[in-house]
């Protein structure tokens, strides 16, 4: 019996001491849940910095300002499949289109080569205009098919497939037009920027070499 | 003369309540001042960057000084030390089910490409809205996660869920609050693992698209602002 009460006794002696210590780490959480978010007192400027200080932050604004793009710009979403046609801060056009896949494509046999079908992202500029555009096919394109690679230019040439225009990014991506229009909306090319017919001459249109491409 | 003191008292309250206004402006442009000139120092690249405004509530994704994407957030909870803010670089991004690519290796699997649709009509331009609905061998946003761990070199980790995301099952909400109301308080308290003091903060969407657009869009490497 005597045991029994003292290991009651001990348990609620462990229980308590858990609940005290759970209780200061409460006690220090709120100490410092009370201290965001940081005053910033420490920064403060002395008066006769202070038009330096003004002077400066107009400079810097001035320099991020600078950092636009000017004039049209597209921006595109990979993960939404939206491109965005801007001028600054206006939407000139929005259109559905279809961005990398995000596979991984194999070389079977002894080369072992492989491709990611992502589309790249960062800051681009349009290089090249196109109307009419031929697709010449890639090595992945025969290997993903299970066909043989061509050794002549004329059997990778195809006609039709991107459409009426294509603009030019580098490293080969484009963004052009597409049979698959039921497509639009999901991640299902190689890397390039399908769109829509409609969509496609108006960004064309619009676009000149050096307009500015964003994709994210 | 109680008229006098009365006056004097109440130009010595305006006086103060300058002051401290005048204080407050200094703070204010002397923070702005750090924001500008971190975040100057990354737009002047191409690459992307995210400024996360604690106060304002909002994630944001920018290129250049322009947002290319503003997440608002639902409700946020933290633990830890509060001096977080500053340049941070993302390190580590961690999910239970993270996604992972698709390999095609012809000969092995075969996906048959799909057929080519119709030529596009001019009143079809929002043909994509019908096509949403079918599975694709793609990485997609719907295949992101809808909660996950971003960890930045400052120490802080950042848990980004959705607000239907919840813990799945008992054992699940169980494990969730014993990290939350246990865990992370006592962890606080002793001292974090690796040395740097405990900053976890949990970030919840009320879109799940929210949070899976966020694992899209944030790399590992990606540096950014925290305000």
């Amino acid at each position: 019996m005597t045991i029994k009460r003292l290991l009651i006794a001990a348990a609620a002696l462990a229980y308590l001491g858990f609940l005290a210590v759970l209780g200061a780490s409460y006690f220090i959480g709120f100490k410092q849940a009370s201290a965001w978010p940081p005053s910033g007192q420490e920064q403060i400027i002395a008066d006769k910095d202070l038009p330096k200080v003004e002077k400066n932050v107009q400079q810097l604004e001035k320099r991020m300002t600078g950092l636009l793009p000017r004039g049209l710009y597209i921006v595109i979403d990979t993960a939404e499949n939206k491109l965005t046609l801007k001028d600054g801060n206006k939407v000139v056009r929005s259109a559905v289109v279809s961005c990398g896949s995000g596979v991984v494509l194999e070389e079977p046999g002894g080369k072992k080569r492989s491709w990611i079908f992502d589309t790249p992202r960062g800051e681009f500029s349009v290089k090249t205009k196109i109307t009419n555009p031929y697709w010449v096919k890639p090595d992945w394109a025969f290997i993903e098919e299970g066909e043989a690679i061509p050794r002549g230019m004329e059997d990778r040439i195809e006609a039709g497939t991107l459409g009426d225009y294509a603009l030019g990014f580098g490293q080969g991506y484009f963004i052009h037009g597409t049979l698959y229009t039921r497509l639009l909306g999901r991640n299902v090319t190689h890397g390039c920027v399908r769109v829509g017919d409609e969509d496609l001459k108006a960004v064309f249109k619009a676009a000149s070499v050096g307009t500015k491409i964003y994709i994210y | 003369m109680k008229r006098i003191a009365a006056l004097g008292i109440i130009a010595a309250a305006g006086l103060g309540c300058l002051m401290g206004a005048v204080g407050a402006d200094k703070v204010e442009l002397a923070k702005k001042q750090q924001a500008l000139n971190a975040e100057y120092s990354l737009a002047k690249d191409a690459n992307f960057y995210f400024v996360f405004d604690v106060p304002g509530r909002k994630l944001e994704l920018r290129v250049r000084g322009m947002a290319l994407r503003t997440w608002s957030l639902q409700s946020m909870r933290f633990w830890g030390e509060p001096h977080f803010a500053g340049s941070v670089e993302l390190v580590r991004k961690t999910a239970l089910k993270a996604p992972e690519r698709i390999v095609i290796t012809p000969g092995e699997t075969e996906t048959p490409a799909p057929a080519p649709a119709p030529p596009a009509k001019p009143a079809a331009t929002g043909a994509a809205t019908t096509a949403a609905d079918f599975d694709l061998e793609a990485l997609e946003l719907r295949d992101m996660p809808k909660r996950f761990q971003l960890g930045f070199d400052n120490g802080l980790n950042l848990t980004i869920k959705a607000k239907d995301a919840g813990s799945r099952g008992l054992g699940g909400t169980v494990r969730d609050a014993w990290r939350w109301y246990i865990d992370l308080p006592l962890r606080n308290l002793f001292g974090a693992k690796e040395g740097q003091a405990l900053a976890v903060l949990e970030l919840v969407f009320e879109d799940e698209k929210d949070a899976q657009s966020i694992y899209w869009h944030f790399f590992d490497g990606i540096k950014g602002i925290i305000l």
